[in-house]
């Protein structure tokens, strides 16, 4: 098994590399460019746009600024790719050859909106982002799988045409506008609007989410804290899982119905095995198989699905990083973003495989 | 039963023993299909949604009394409140003249913004289904009948697509090298989209070019094109359908999200169902609901229809999938 997860990783990484050549490439075929807002400014100069230009690398050739992005070439040269720093040992400072700068050394450059890492920039996006998409993946799932398990097993009654009803109307609704109904919704009468459409904490009553003086106040208020985040978190929620619900119920009710159209439920239905232990014991262990991987497979997918979400309800995530990244034309933030998320792709494979070799032992990886 | 037979007339049980002429009609696989299709009455209505928004979409536009950039007058005296709010939060919807309302700010007719923006988003997602199946399943196809190392290199290449989260390359190009063009913006679409219908199609072929009738064409001298494309593919065809089919539903959501961010058509140049809904967006909250109702009850109209649709054909398609 350890083997088979090593092989994996390994031949996760051309994928990788394969990827941030792509998005390299194809990102600098673009017209846009980060000295486009010095353009219209009569008090910045040609000079002070190339000196601009030069600072920034962003006139190197391509092949270039990508192994710089890449850290195998730097400050040291082509010795740049190893360990770089100095180590310590037993009081005994060693200086390491290599460089400190690029994606292999974990820095992803500077944005060039405000100057500061990716890596900062990306890490203060990651937590709502958790928050949020976490919440929702938790609830959904464990919505999806009551009711797909229902419907099944309740095949053709009334809570089974209502759900593929549901399932046929959220499935078919795009997720930001799922979200614009709700925002109309709930900013109409007075008590409705205790539900907040936008945002993560109140601006008035509680500090910047995150900050030092936030956790101070947590620490402090820890129920209005929390009250404040729920109630900001419930619409974006309820979205996510709307839509999501829809298309995971589907698929568990079908792989249950597949399931308890089996011999070996008729086999222990014959033998008088209580209806219960039947559905819980005997059909849903095997129609768990195909779900599990599905529902390891989605886990990137939240991300996409909160970019709709997080701009309609401007949830400071990374969906909204992504999106203001894009206006700035903010290529070093966009190549981190990217690079996470194929990442978490590339895992979430990798999760569904081993995932489905412990849900079914027939399965075996060598 | 066998659905040939169906339409047999048999004789009367125990009737008489004279001849009787057995009209035993030849269907092909695709009468076989439409028969099957014709008694799902969901997909059947889902088919006929589709089809009204195309022939809306064409000649909807002839029928309206002005073009999406036309700014109707203020004077309708059922829109309430002063010139001032009229003008900023629009006519709501039943106004004479203006069935849907008028949006915010610019106050343009809905109607007309909704019925010529479904041409657009229509064009959009059909043809990027469209480009997107001719790629991937030529894709699919060559690797999964050569097999070997142009397999390996092209799966690779399809595992690199996979990975990357589509919608943000889908945001970021229609961006960059769309410029608000939607003609752009199909193709970015159709380049990016094709990854996971290859995969199906190789996997197909794998499993077809085994087959004996294959060694059959072989051994009289078939060349390999026509294998490839006369011979295998139309066995692989009802999953691809299929899949274009949903694809079509996939691209127009996705066509509407990117442009209402603000990266996608330009709605200064031609109005489409997502850009409808940026300007909207502001006014949600501030009671002109109809802005951001109607171009989403188009989608989902449309959308519907299409997954509708796209159940039917897989159950008539292919009845060994049906639950």
């Amino acid at each position: 098994m350890i083997k088979y997860i090593v092989r994996r990783l390994i031949q996760a990484i051309p994928v990788l590399i394969g990827i941030t050549v792509i998005v390299f490439v194809l990102m600098h075929l673009q017209a846009g460019n980060p000295t486009d807002r010095f353009a219209q400014n009569p008090r910045v100069t040609v000079e002070q746009i190339e000196a601009f230009k030069h600072r920034w690398g962003l006139d190197d050739p391509l092949w270039l600024q990508y192994f710089k992005w890449l850290g195998v070439w730097g400050d040291k040269g082509i010795l740049n790719f190893l360990p770089g720093g100095t180590l310590n040992i037993f009081g005994l400072a060693l200086n390491l050859p290599g460089g400190d700068n690029g994606m292999l050394h974990g820095d992803l450059g500077f944005s060039i909106t405000d100057g500061r890492t990716v890596t900062t920039v990306i890490s203060e996006r990651v937590l709502p982002t958790a928050i949020l998409a976490g919440t929702a993946y938790v609830i959904w799932i464990t919505i999806a799988f009551l009711a797909g398990i229902y419907a099944a097993v309740k095949r053709y009654g009334f809570f089974d045409s209502a759900l593929t009803v549901f399932n046929y109307i959220f499935f078919s609704m795009p997720t930001f506008w799922l979200g614009l109904l709700l925002i109309t919704f709930f900013t109409q009468g007075d008590p409705l609007k205790w539900f907040p459409v936008g945002g993560m904490w109140d601006t008035r009553t509680v500090p910047e989410f995150a900050s030092g003086s936030y956790w101070a106040f947590a620490g402090s208020h820890p129920i209005d804290a929390l009250l404040d985040l729920s109630r900001h978190l419930a619409l974006p929620v309820l979205t996510l899982v709307l839509v999501s619900v829809a298309g995971d119920s589907r698929f568990i009710r079908s792989s249950m119905l597949d399931s308890l159209n089996q011999d070996y439920v008729k086999t222990a239905r014959a033998k008088g095995v209580s209806e219960r232990r039947v559905v819980l014991h005997h059909a849903l262990r095997n129609a768990l198989l195909p779900v599990v991987t599905n529902v390891a497979l989605e886990i990137p997918i939240i991300f996409g699905g909160a970019i709709a979400t997080e701009t309609v309800f401007s949830w400071p995530g990374m969906g909204r990083l992504f999106i203001e990244a894009v206006g700035h034309a903010d290529y070093p933030v966009l190549m981190g973003i990217l690079l996470i998320t194929s990442l978490l792709v590339v895992l979430a494979n990798l999760l569904a495989d081993i995932l489905y070799a412990v849900v079914d032992p027939r399965v075996k990886y060598d | 039963m066998d659905p040939r037979i169906e339409d047999v007339e048999l004789p009367p049980p125990g009737g008489p023993t004279a001849d009787y002429e057995v009209a035993l009609v030849s269907l092909n696989q695709w009468q076989l299909a439409w028969r099957r299709f014709k008694k799902h009455k969901l997909a059947l209505f889902g088919a006929a949604l589709f089809l009204a928004m195309i022939v809306i979409a064409i000649v909807g536009p002839l029928f309206l009394p002005y073009d999406p950039s036309f700014v109707p007058s203020f004077d309708s005296p059922f829109c309430e409140g002063s010139q001032t709010v009229k003008a900023f939060s629009g006519c709501p919807p039943l106004t004479p003249g203006h069935p849907l309302g008028t949006t915010g700010r610019l106050r343009l007719d809905l109607l007309v913004l909704v019925v010529n923006g479904a041409r657009v988003s229509l064009i959009v997602g059909i043809g990027a289904a469209l480009i997107s199946t001719i790629i991937g399943t030529i894709v699919g196809a060559v690797a999964g009948f050569f097999g070997g190392l142009v397999d390996n290199l092209l799966m690779r290449v399809v595992d690199v697509i996979l990975s990357i989260p589509l919608l943000f390359v889908v945001i970021w190009l229609s961006k960059v090298v769309g410029n608000g063009d939607w003609r752009v913006i199909l193709l970015v679409f159709s380049f990016l989209g094709w990854a996971g219908l290859a995969r199906l199609v190789r996997s197909l072929f794998l499993s077809l070019r085994t087959e004996v009738f294959v060694d059959a064409a072989r051994a009289v001298g078939v060349s390999d094109t026509r294998i490839i494309f006369r011979h295998i593919l139309p066995n692989a065809m009802s999953p691809i359908i299929v899949s274009t089919t949903l694809a079509v539903a996939g691209f127009i959501i996705t066509e509407a999200f990117v442009s209402f961010v603000g990266y996608g058509v330009d709605p200064a140049v031609t109005p489409t169902w997502g850009n409808i809904l940026t300007g909207g967006q502001e006014f949600v909250g501030q009671g002109n609901w109809w802005w951001t109702f109607f171009p989403g009850v188009a989608i989902v109209i449309t959308v519907l229809g299409i997954n509708f649709m796209g159940d039917g054909l897989r159950d008539a398609l292919d009845p060994r999938s049906r639950e």
